[in-house]
Formats: C-alpha cells, structure tokens, sequence
C-alpha cells in the first residue's frame, strides 16, 4: 500500500490586525487589489471631470456662434477633456480591473514585481497632478492629439504644452511598470495546471494589452520627449526647416493612440466575454479564436495607423496599407461578436446590470466601428475625415468600450472588490439613461458631420452652416449621457457601504476569482485547485454536486481542491 | 452636400457604399443582438444549450467577413484611383496651355488661405477660379497644419509646413463654395473659413488683371508714401 502523496505546502495567514490609518495603508500598499482599486476609483474620478469638460464644450456649441466659452478657453478644455478620457479615464480604468481581477483569475496571491506596480500607479497619480496642476495657470491648447508643429514654442509659447507633454508621458510610464507586472505575474504565476489557452479570456486580453503597450508606450514617450526637446532645447525634431519633419510626430503619435483605442476595445470585449459565458450560463464556444482575435486586434489595430493620416502629403501606397490593416480587422472584431452572440444564443441569459451593460457595450461598439469605416476607406475618409462624423463614431466605439464596457466590467467584479452588489434598480436607470443620452448626443452629430461637413475641435459654427438642430439636440444629449453616467457613479459610492451582501461567487462565474472570499484576503488564495480546463469553477460545482449526489468522496487525485 | 467637380463625385460615391456596408453590419450585429436577448432569457426552468464546438461555423464567418472586407478594399482602391485624377478642361473653360490644369498657390496661414495666381496677383480668403477648367492648388503652409476643406470641390488635403500638397479640381457650375479649415490650428481656427467663387473664364480673366492693378497700385501707394515721409 503506497502512501498518499504528501499534501503541496500552503501558507495560510488569517490576516493581521490594522495598525495604520486605512487611507495610508491604501497608499502605501503595493498589494494588487489596493492599487487596482486606486486606479479604478480614480478612473471614475476623472471620467466625472472628463464629463464637465464636455457639457462645457456642448454648451458652448449649444447654439450657432455662442461666446460662452472663449476660443482660448474651448481649446484648452478639449486638451484637458483628451488628455482625462484617454490617460486618466480609458486606459487606467482598463487596467485597473486587470490589475485586479487578472492575478485573482489565474490563482495568483499577488503580482511578480508589486513594487514596480505601485511605482507604475504613483507615476500615474503624479501625471494626472501635473495635468491638473498645470490647470491653474495655462492648459495646453493644443487639442486632443496636438499635431506638430502647432506645439512648437513659436505658436504655443505658455507652458501648457510642456505640462501636457509631461503629464500624459509620466502617466504612459506608469501603464508601461504595470504591463511590465501583468506580463510577468501572468506567465509566471499561474495555478498549477493552468496552460495558456487555459487562462481565462480577460486575464488573456490583460497579457495581449500589456504587450501592446509595451509596443506603443516608448513609440509616445519617445515622440514627448522630441517634444519636450524641441520646446526647451532648441530642438527642431518636429518644427519645419533645419531637418525637422512635422508629420514624424503623426506617425509617432498615431501609433500610440491608434493602439490605446485597440486597448480599450480589447480589455471591453474581454470583460464582455467573461460576463456574456457567466450569465448565460455556456462557456464560449469559440474560445481560442476569441483569444486568437484580440491577438490580431491589437497587431492590425496599431498598424492601421496611417488610417488617421488619410489626407495627409504622403504617398497614396502608404494610405492603401492604412486603409488595408483597418478593412483586415473586420475580421478578428466580427469573430469576437459572432462568439459572444453564439454564446447567447442557446444560452440561459440572467439579465442582470453586468449583461445589460455588456449587451449595450456591444451595440455601441458595433456602431461606432461600422461608422469608423468609411474612415478608413481612402477617398470617402477625404470627405470625412475631421468632422463631426468622425468625432461621433469614435465616442460610439470609445464610449461604448470605455463607458459601457467598462461599467459591466465594474458591475461584474463589483461584488469581488467590496463584497456587495451594485444597486440593480439604479443601474438599470442608468443604463437606459445612458444609453438614450449616447444615441442623443452623437447621432446628430453623424449628420452635421456626414451630410453638413460640421469641422472637427472648431470653437463655433456658423448659422448658415445648416447644422443647428443637430448641435442643439447633441448638447442636450451630452446632458442626458452625463446624468446615467453620473447614476452608476452614485450607485458605485453608495452600493461600497450599503450594497446587498454578494456572497463569494454572485454570477456563477467561471473562472478563479470566484473562489476566493469577496472582498478577497491579502493573499488572495488559502487552497488553489488544479487546474484541468478552461473554466475551473464549473468543475469544481460540478464535483461538488457529482460528490453530493453519490454520497462518497472521488479518489484524491480527482479531487479538484486539494 | 452636391458635389459639384468630377473628383468629389467618386467620393460621393464611395461615402454611400460605405455607409451602406455600415449599415448592413449595424443592423446585422443589432438585430441577432436583440434576438438573443428576447429568445433566450432565463426563467421558466430553461436550462442553456450544452456549447457545440463550432468551428466549421466559425471558418464560414471568417471566410464571409474576408470577403466581405476584400470587397470594400477592391471598392475603395478603385474609386480612390478616380477621384484623385487630374479632371481634363471641359470646353466651356478657359484654354489652359497645353491643356495644363490652370495651377494656383493656396497657402495656408495662422488663420487665413491666401491663393497667388498665375501673373502674381493674390487674394486672401476669397479664391476665385473659371468654371469648367482644371484647378490645380499647390498647398503649403507657412506656419502649422491647415486642412483644405470646400467639400462640394474636393476631398481634404493637410497643408504641412515644408511639403506640398495637391488639390484638383473642375467646378462644373458657377456660384460660391464655402469650406471651414478642418485642422485645429490655434485660437482662431473656428473662424478660419474660405471661398472659391466659381466664375466665367473672362470674369476671371478680368478680375485677376484688376486684382494685379489695384495691388501694384497699392504698392505704388505706399512707396509714394514712404518716399515722402508721410508713413513714420
């Protein structure tokens, strides 16, 4: 008789009294879920701040030739309202749930290199100061995207351009540590069993968007700090003459955002995936082609960027290879959305807040790309490109990834973060109330843009430009947009103390999260299983009921918690 | 917008073909959307359907939606190839030498268009070109990024400091086309609009020898007065 294998060693703590102030050992913690709530609480912090500085471009462009906001003033909240959406909002918000949920997913108890993470949040918390403190005295007036050489000293002499330059590259270095982490947490860490194509599909999308912002975080840092070069060293990277090429900063630039937008899109269509298999109750059938075309989105996503430089003096071979890598990810994004509306199909589907918010997130994402696509075709981006239609389909795809996906993201792993569930009645109010609010503010703008050639980050339009009733109805829109919004904001800070009890595992999700205590321990993990397919947690209820109905216990080895 | 040169006519067309592949995919992902949410909600004791590897399923949309894609990219090629030819005068134009097109500096400044004619006159603002003749603008720009945008003309094209850039057109009627600078370019980019006013070729002719004469008499002007020490 052969002994029984002796037992892997666990190290169990049961936790340790407090003994600091809980906002200092918020902020010195460099615990995974400390620093992916700080990103996350940010995230929506700034998301809040992003939505003043639109209402208060759309009240400015309420009416025909307003004077509510100065030309100078407009410019700098579009700067501002740019730089808090992509670098404050999107892309913390994106990681901040994968710094959180991806470790607890693949059975971790704390991420590789937790100082370089908590480095990587500091550098992002002193980015948005920067942003914000460069607010005081002179915002950037560049734009969203500030083409050179508009930055150039001689057009731009106040320093908010430097601010910008710094703030959003001190964040882009702090997205970098935290891919760094995730990359090396994810393949360094994962429960005994897990293979590759085991993990699950959104600490996945957290290893392909590290990846990618690895690829196209130094592409921006190094285009800033040209920048920076050229505005405080006599430098003529970017400026006319002397050997300076001012589309080098499109390129470098495109790049980045080209990429970003691609994050957004994956880590939303991740977290939809994970919500769509758990609420309807069916694992994706086509898992690894899901995985296979976050892959592609990321790799085709970030060359297509020539596809923002459409009218730009360059070679029209150049502009077929942009408009080619953009019509290629038609099919990785319509493989995703025929696998996750495979799994509905067929499914059980709870309609709770998480899938409401997700299905929405679908159909946003679905406009706003459709639209993108006359962007990309060459001649037709000739008329469209810079105006209103476009700034419309991007706030479809980015409000539907950032916003929507992002809320059934937070929905879903609400319960995980603080143990209690989202208040259903006022996230459902939210939803319709956003998801009105979205159609009222950018579909007019689809026709000012698409039939009236309304100009892109113009400070007024003319009454004679035909485009009156559109902007009217947009900025009650964005009003509309801003009251759902600011809903699920309430519902987040209320439902932290007053939410319902969630219990540990409220969706039947699949995956390890859902093992762990909710709120989890510091260490995540007392016991790990082995893992022995994609979704860990449908076997384990599995077990439990195969052991429960045939009242004795399966060999050992069978056993899926050791 | 009626586009009114032969160029923005394959454009035109291109903008519908591409919103009708919008529109398939929108209605499309929507509707299968809406059916899943309608057919398959819990409740009533339905249990989900055991998950069926699909993958013959899943290689026909990804066949489907290549195609898909070629199509619109073969679509795109093809009309882009035409809209950016070089329109030959029609015969109600002015007879360009050698059936040149006429070509006309457009450059792009902090928050105005100045266009310099043939025979050096120049007009801020305002471009006014002969109906039924081949335009050729060479766009520069002497400070930051300006876009040349009169839709009803032409398609965009950037103005980018230390490059040129093209713009052809052949307005087919007379009348003002109207067009905002599409590129932010610092404060006053709200407000930077230009014309072309599309005019008869001796219109034309007249108004650019006008427009010299009473430039060189500005000039004269002002040497006039310099040389008397009117000006301090």
């Amino acid at each position: 008789m052969s002994a029984p294998p002796p037992p892997r060693p666990e190290i169990v703590i049961d936790g340790f009294p407090r003994r600091r102030p809980r906002w200092l050992e918020l902020a010195t913690s460099a615990d995974h879920k400390d620093l992916g709530r700080i990103l996350v609480g940010g995230a929506l912090g700034f998301l809040f701040v992003a939505l003043v500085e639109l209402l208060l471009m759309r009240l400015q462009l309420a009416i025909p030739e307003n004077t509510f906001l100065s030309p100078v003033t407009f410019n700098r909240m579009l700067s501002l309202y740019g730089a808090t959406a992509v670098f404050l909002f999107a892309i913390p918000l994106a990681l901040g749930l994968f710094y959180y949920a991806a470790p607890l997913q693949i059975g971790a108890r704390g991420t590789a290199l937790p100082r370089l993470g908590q480095i990587g949040v500091g550098l992002w918390v002193a980015g948005a100061t920067v942003l914000y403190a460069g607010f005081l005295f002179t915002p950037s007036e560049g734009g969203i995207n500030p083409l050179a050489p508009l930055t150039e000293v001689a057009f731009l002499a106040n320093n908010g351009v430097d601010a910008w330059a710094a703030a959003t590259g001190l964040c882009t270095l702090g997205f970098v540590f935290l891919a760094i982490d995730l990359l090396t947490t994810l393949r360094n860490l994962r429960a005994p069993g897990m293979a590759w194509r085991r993990v699950p599909v959104f600490s996945w999308a957290a290893a392909v968007s590290s990846w990618l912002l690895l690829a196209i975080g130094p592409v921006l840092l190094a285009a800033l700090t040209m920048l920076m070069i050229d505005r405080n060293f006599d430098g003529v990277f970017f400026a006319d003459g002397s050997g300076g090429a001012p589309l080098l900063w499109q390129h470098l630039s495109w790049i980045f955002f080209s990429g970003a937008y691609m994050l957004i899109l994956i880590f939303a269509l991740a977290a939809i995936a994970e919500i769509v298999a758990a609420l309807s109750g069916r694992p994706l059938p086509g898992r690894n082609v899901v995985m296979g075309s976050l892959v592609a989105i990321a790799v085709l996503g970030t060359l297509a960027w020539l596809q923002n430089m459409l009218t730009a003096p360059i070679a029209t071979g150049w502009m077929y290879f942009g408009m080619l890598m953009s019509l290629a990810l038609i099919v990785p994004f319509g493989l995703v959305f025929f696998s996750l509306i495979e799994t509905m199909v067929g499914g059980a589907l709870r309609m709770r807040a998480p899938l409401l918010w997700a299905v929405g997130a679908l159909s946003a994402i679905s406009i706003g790309l459709a639209a993108e696509l006359s962007h990309s075709m060459v001649a037709a981006a000739w008329q469209l490109k810079n105006t209103t239609d476009a700034t419309a389909a991007t706030h479809f795809a980015l409000v539907g990834g950032g916003v929507f996906g992002g809320f059934a993201a937070l929905h879903y792993w609400f319960p995980k973060m603080t143990g209690r569930t989202m208040g259903e009645t006022l996230a459902r109010l939210s939803f319709w109330t956003t998801a009105l609010g979205l159609f009222l503010a950018f579909v007019p703008l689809f026709f000012a843009g698409g039939l009236e050639g309304q100009v892109i980050d113009a400070y007024k339009f003319y009454g004679d430009d035909g485009v009156d009733a559109y902007n009217l109805i947009a900025s009650i829109g964005s009003f509309v947009l801003a009251i759902g919004i600011v809903m699920t904001l309430v519902n987040a800070i209320q439902s932290r103390t007053n939410g319902a009890e969630a219990g540990h595992d409220p969706w039947r999700g699949e995956s390890l999260e859902w093992l762990a205590l909710s709120p989890p321990d510091p260490h995540n993990f007392d016991v790990l299983p082995d893992v022995r397919s994609a979704h860990p947690m449908r076997d384990i209820r599995a077990a439990i009921a195969n052991r429960t109905r045939s009242g004795k216990a399966p060999a050992r080895e069978r056993q899926p918690v050791a | 917008m009626t586009p009114h040169s032969p160029g923005t006519d394959q454009i035109d067309t291109l903008v519908w073909i591409g919103f009708l592949a919008a529109a398939i995919i929108v209605v499309a992902i929507n509707f299968a959307l809406l059916y899943a949410v309608r057919r398959y909600r819990a409740g009533r004791g339905s249990e989900p359907r055991p998950a069926q590897g699909g993958r013959r399923s899943q290689s026909r949309v990804a066949g489907a939606l290549t195609a898909f894609a070629a199509v619109i990219f073969v679509l795109s090629v093809v009309f882009t190839e035409k809209a950016k030819e070089t329109p030959a005068s029609g015969s109600a134009g002015l007879a360009a030498a050698e059936g040149e097109p006429l070509t006309i500096r457009a450059t792009g400044q902090q928050w105005l268009w100045r266009y310099d004619y043939p025979n050096d006159a120049f007009s801020y603002y305002k471009l006014v070109v002969p109906v039924d003749t081949a335009v050729e603008l060479e766009l520069l720009s002497t400070d930051v990024v300006h876009t040349w945008n009169v839709p009803e003309l032409s398609g965009k094209r950037d103005a980018v400091p230390g490059k040129t850039h093209r713009v052809v057109f052949r307005a087919d009627e007379e009348g003002t086309y109207e067009g905002s600078s599409a590129s932010l370019s610092g404060q006053a980019y709200g407000s930077m609009r230009t014309a072309v006013e599309v005019v008869s070729p001796e219109r034309y002719e007249t108004f650019v020898k006008q427009q010299k004469a009473d430039i060189e008499a500005a000039q004269d002007r002002v040497v006039e007065l310099i040389e008397a020490e009117a000006v301090p």
